[in-house]
């Protein structure tokens, strides 16, 4: 089974130790309802998903994460060296493509800290949207407007206006 | 008065049409009469009367459909199966980490048992296809800068004159006859 989730990032509400203080001679329907849930969905979903583990005890095969070398960047390629080129091309788009699911993290913590705390979210996520506010200025000033067909070098073009604008304010 | 009697002889009119309490048959519908209970309860959808429906016919529909569910289900039924065995009784790969001075082969990256076996038998390693890539873009940009030489050396070789290329060969000296020089008014 995948390692459960971040703790840290989606901290759950402390629990109650529930008091039962039944007044009403009336069965509950809630410990009904979910007696009918366990037996009719949860329990043979258990044991079918048990049944298929055992099955499978002893044949796992194990998957891994991809690790790739760090080359020289655009900026640090020869002109001319189109292989150098490539290579920098390469990595921009690794290099794109894990912002834009870091971008979707810190999305996705917000949406679960917004959901957590329900109407008083602006006060209590206070964190989780400076984070968010910071990470997605960061991702528009870098990667914003560069469209479907980004590349390397329109996002060195990019920083190069973004620092020609820096110096004309200064 | 005249509405109670009205409204008893409708009631037990529809007591007697009711299809869910019916026990008499076609015949005596609209009379008072009871049917006998020997008798057999036949129930028809025409309220008892044989009908003979006239509609547009609906065999090459049928056959459509027939034949759609039978092509579609004649490669369907052993893909589902396929999957639904390699899912049971294989199972997806889980996340390891990396383990030390070992490299991977290229479809130990990928999770699910048949995208691996895909990538193992088929596909090239996507190294592979970089390095290609790499190789083709070494190529290309060789023959564009063997190109471009040629193309300064054709312009110097042409400005200057001194290099092998746009030498004119003229005669050689010793072939001219130099006799009708020597009496020049003639």
């Amino acid at each position: 089974m995948p390692e459960d989730h971040d703790k840290d990032a989606y901290p759950e509400p402390p629990s109650r130790t529930p008091v039962v203080d039944r007044q009403s001679a009336l069965p509950d329907p809630t410990l009904i309802l979910s007696k009918l849930f366990y037996y009719s969905v949860d329990l043979p979903v258990t044991t079918f998903r048990d049944i298929v583990e055992g099955i499978q005890s002893g044949r796992k095969s194990s998957y891994y994460h991809q690790k790739f070398r760090r080359v020289p960047e655009l900026t640090q390629c020869r002109e001319g060296d189109y292989v150098c080129y490539y290579e920098a091309e390469m990595q921009w788009r690794r290099d794109y493509k894990v912002d834009q699911e870091i971008v979707k993290v810190i999305q996705e913590r917000l949406r679960a800290c917004q959901q957590r705390e329900g109407p008083s979210y602006r006060q209590n996520c206070y964190k989780e949207l400076q984070q968010f506010e910071q990470v997605s200025k960061a991702f528009q000033s870098r990667y914003g407007d560069l469209g479907a067909y980004a590349s390397s070098r329109k996002c060195l073009m990019k920083q190069k206006e973004r620092m020609m604008a820096e110096q004309q304010k200064a | 008065m005249v509405g109670m009697s009205i409204l008893r002889t409708a009631a037990a009119f529809t007591a007697r049409i009711n299809p869910l309490k019916r026990t008499c048959q076609s015949s005596n519908l609209l009379s008072r009469t009871v049917a006998r209970s020997e008798q057999v309860v036949v129930r028809h959808g025409s309220h008892g009367k044989r009908m003979f429906i006239i509609k547009p016919t609906d065999f090459y529909d049928r056959r459509f459909l027939h034949l759609l569910k039978y092509y579609i289900l004649l490669t369907g039924i052993p893909v589902a199966a396929l999957v639904t065995f390699v899912n049971i009784f294989i199972g997806e790969s889980e996340l390891a980490e990396i383990p030390e001075g070992y490299e991977p082969e290229h479809w130990e990256y990928y999770k699910h048992p048949i995208t691996r076996w895909i990538a193992r038998n088929f596909y090239d390693s996507p190294v592979k296809d970089y390095e290609k890539m790499m190789a083709v873009i070494q190529v290309e940009a060789e023959k564009a800068e063997m190109r471009q030489l040629q193309l300064d050396v054709r312009r110097h070789m042409r400005e200057k004159g001194d290099g092998p290329w746009f030498q004119i060969q003229t005669l050689d000296k010793n072939l001219i006859d130099h006799s009708p020089k020597s009496s020049p008014d003639n």
